[in-house]
């Protein structure tokens, strides 16, 4: 970790220094009224979005996890997909579509606006978080309990406990990234701390006043983390089915056709109706657009899904070992550590990096695409963590204590017990880090190497003065690469699960 | 599968290794990538040379890059700094992160578009214009000065990007440079009283005046003109003609401070500065060349034909950091 620690330390020092002089000087700066006003709007805009995307969330993920709502594998796809489109092109198409309405102007460009558009973003990753813990709940618990109450007592008394550790994770992490997003508040005009970084960075050129500024989301970031920790420390977690048992599944019976429905108009409203605007705008000249798209997008595409491949790659192993070392090993410090890496922005973040790597010692990573692997890797290694950290807090010691005595080895007992336990749960969390390392581009677009821009980086870049119709046309294309990339990842996983499994039968 | 995973790593590390080539440049460019991108790529082809290519974005407003540059200082990766406007070359320079080179190819570039000392020389320039929406301004009820927008019946119907960033800030500090700090302040507030719109960028502008948003806005002429081509509905005017004139923009060319491709930086300032270069900008996006005799279309302004606001780069460019802080507290 020293990769992406001692670049951040180096600017967190760097932020004790103003005009040469050490001290508080850029803190003291930054107490004041103006500051407080938009720390507090931050924090408003990240709670609201963070409660939606949990809500909403946690609403589908229990119909996808725990029903036969019919239709679940197509919906668990494509409920994903804001998660592929920047959130400043999804802004772009909203902004179109309120617009045409007479006050959807006033509603778009205002503060619910931004939490309207984020908690779209962001509900995608609820889903995936909560979804995790759901499918993780040992099915004879619920089939215990269904055998003495109803199954609404089951939920509310069982799975309601057994999934808080992922509810609240959710929560935290869509929290954070609230926090920290710059883009949709900046688009919409509304002010927050974010922007304020942004104008110190940009405008001032005022890098220790910005750092100083960014602190702060970081330390609400470690305060929420303890507060979790605190919360979830006497939680029991109960062992997780073994390989062989399924997750339970309920059946809707009369309510399954109004709750497809339901999947489906949120669909609509969360992923078509953007896509559609972006179509229109697109096809409004024909396929030139579209054509154009493609011509301009091909010399990235590659670049993109090997750089977002193997940063999945580099989140699932770093995060695996954190999550051990922090659940298994019970050293507290990880968490922490992680979590101030990810609260920090990915502005500063990049800077940090540039500073760091950018010496002739190092110029072998910073003039290389690893620059990139490794800012991915600052970013997303706390979500990759999390998440397989709540999966190991369900498998119980005793059953690694027990193949330790029986003379196994730790990498025998990840190969035979912890890996096969939680090989869906990893899964989950290469695509999550496939997708969001596909999507990253705050820090990317300051370290990528010249001549190695990736799809993002080529729309954000085009867009100035493109037509909107190219800019719609390129962003369909992204989505369609993207959707294209994920499915074919999940049906290859499917297809190693049957051979897999055939292969253990005979 | 360990040796294979660290075979694999070593040899991904082996093949992404940068390996410095004789025959290569790296520009770094505030220059909108659909404007600038085939230049170089046509440089690429004519030279020989291979071009690496950072362009900057929409969301980070021509600052992204130069923040790049000023973060790379201690080990400069870039070659050639191609700026949209003079500014952030004056910011470079300032930080002693550019040198100066006299282009030979330069010489009839008239000399208020170079650097006295060569660390940044003009080309290819734009002008501040209001864009406005035919369909919501009648041609008698287009403003001509950009005091005409303080009165009543523009309330609410122009937009200007955010005077903190980008050409908009150069705009407003010309503004300073020229009127003086009272009358500019004056001009501001009244901006203000009349409900202008502040919008993410010159494009955001563009494209809301497009939309039917907004009746008009100021932004740059290579904005103003793909809007034209977006749309007929779409009309432009150089504000103050009769007065204190319009701000003309020249693109500039720096070369970086221990780049590692010096001889190859020079090549690239050579061609971008040649009347080649002006004449595709010129049809790319309408940037008036700053040579004489570049053939042009007829739809490309000519600085002969525009009367231009008579400032001094150097001077704007300092005006600008003095009223930074007075432009973000009016831009909340």
């Amino acid at each position: 970790m020293f990769l992406v620690v001692l670049p951040l330390l180096n600017i967190l020092f760097d932020s004790f220094f103003k005009e040469g002089i050490f001290g508080l000087a850029n803190y003291l700066e930054i107490f004041n009224k103006k500051t407080l006003i938009l720390l507090v709007k931050s924090l408003e805009l990240a709670f609201f979005v963070s409660t939606i995307s949990t809500v909403i969330g946690g609403f589908f993920a229990f119909f996808l996890t725990k029903t036969n709502l019919p239709f679940k594998n197509f919906f668990k796809l494509f409920f994903l997909a804001p998660l592929f489109l920047s959130p400043y092109i999804l802004t772009l198409s909203w902004v179109d579509f309120f617009v045409h309405f007479e006050h959807g102007k006033a509603f778009i460009y205002s503060f619910w606006g931004v939490v309207f558009i984020l908690s779209l973003v962001f509900t995608p990753l609820s889903i995936l978080v909560i979804s995790s813990g759901l499918s993780n709940i040992n099915a004879k618990l619920e089939e215990a309990g269904l055998m003495m109450t109803t199954y609404q007592n089951v939920v509310l008394n069982i799975i309601f406990p057994l999934v808080k550790p992922a509810i609240l994770s959710s929560f935290i992490l869509v929290f954070v990234l609230a926090l920290s997003e710059f883009s949709v508040p900046a688009f919409l005009s509304v002010k927050v701390l974010t922007t304020e970084i942004f104008t110190q960075f940009s405008a001032f050129y005022n890098y220790e006043l910005a750092l100083a500024n960014a602190m702060i989301l970081v330390f609400i970031s470690i305060f929420l983390l303890l507060s979790e920790r605190a919360y979830l420390a006497d939680a029991s977690f109960l062992s997780m089915g073994t390989k062989s048992q399924q997750s339970k599944i309920v059946e809707l019976g009369s309510a399954k056709y109004p709750l497809f429905m339901v999947h489906l108009l949120y669909l609509f409203f969360s992923i078509i109706t953007p896509v559609v605007m972006l179509s229109m705008q697109s096809f409004d000249a024909g396929w030139a657009y579209f054509f154009q798209a493609i011509n301009l997008l091909l010399p990235n595409i590659i670049n993109s899904l090997l750089y977002a491949t193997m940063g999945a790659f580099v989140l699932l192993l770093f995060g695996f070992v954190f999550a051990y070392i922090s659940v298994k090993e019970k050293v507290k410090w990880v968490d922490i550590l992680l979590l101030i890496i990810f609260a920090v922005p990915s502005t500063v973040l990049g800077i940090g990096l540039i500073k760091f790597f950018n010496t002739p010692n190092f110029d072998v990573i910073y003039s290389s695409f690893w620059i990139i692997i490794i800012a991915y890797l600052g970013k997303f290694v706390f979500i990759s963590h999390k998440l397989i950290g709540n999966a190991l807090m369900q498998i119980p010691n005793s059953l690694e204590e027990s193949a330790e005595v029986l003379g196994a080895g730790f990498f025998k007992r990840m190969q035979k017990i912890v890996l096969p336990l939680i090989a869906d749960k990893l899964f989950m969390v290469f695509i999550i880090g496939f997708i969001f390392s596909l999507g990253e581009l705050g820090a990317t677009i300051l370290v990528y190497p010249a001549g190695s821009a990736v799809m993002g980086i080529k729309l954000y870049t085009i867009m100035a003065n493109a037509p909107q119709g190219l800019v719609s046309a390129m962003s369909l294309v992204i989505l369609l690469v993207t959707v294209l990339s994920i499915g074919s990842i999940m049906f290859l996983y499917r297809v190693f699960k049957q051979i897999l499994r055939f292969s253990l039968s005979t | 599968m360990k040796n294979l995973l660290l075979t694999t790593i070593l040899f991904l590390t082996f093949i992404s290794c940068s390996k410095e080539s004789k025959d290569e440049v790296t520009v770094y460019t505030t220059v909108d990538q659909i404007f600038s991108e085939p230049i170089l790529k046509d440089f690429e082809k004519e030279a020989g040379i291979k071009v690496k290519a950072i362009y900057d974005t929409e969301e980070t407003k021509s600052t992204g890059v130069l923040n790049r540059i000023i973060a790379e200082k201690n080990n400069p990766h870039c070659d050639v700094f191609w700026s949209g406007d003079p500014i952030r070359a004056i910011v470079l320079k300032n930080r002693d992160i550019s040198i100066g080179y006299d282009s030979p190819i330069a010489k009839d570039i008239p000399e208020q578009f170079k650097d006295k000392e060569y660390y940044w020389i003009g080309f290819s320039a734009r002008a501040r214009v209001l864009v406005y929406n035919k369909k919501l301004l009648k041609v008698d009820e287009v403003p001509e000065s950009i005091f005409d927008l303080l009165e009543p019946k523009y309330k609410g119907k122009f937009a200007i990007a955010n005077p903190l960033f980008g050409t908009t800030s150069f705009h407003f500090a010309s503004l300073f440079s020229t009127l003086g700090e009272n009358k500019a302040k004056a001009l501001l507030a009244g901006f203000k009283k009349n409900d202008v719109l502040i919008a993410t960028s010159n494009g955001d502008v563009k494209k809301r005046v497009l939309n039917g948003e907004i009746a008009c806005g100021l932004t740059d002429t290579d904005d103003a003109f793909t809007a034209m081509k977006e749309s007929k509905e779409m009309g432009i005017v150089f504000l103050d003609q009769k007065g204190i004139g319009s701000l003309v923009m020249p693109n500039t060319v720096s070369l970086m401070k221990n780049s590692p491709h010096n001889a190859n930086g020079k090549r690239l300032i050579d061609y971008l500065l040649s009347k080649e270069t002006e004449q595709k900008l010129a049809i790319s996006s309408a940037q008036m060349p700053l040579h004489k005799r570049v053939k042009t279309s007829t739809n490309v302004p000519s600085l002969d034909n525009i009367v231009p606001m008579k400032i001094n780069y150097e001077q704007t460019a300092k005006k600008l950091e003095e009223i930074q802080g007075y432009l973000k507290t009016w831009g909340e």
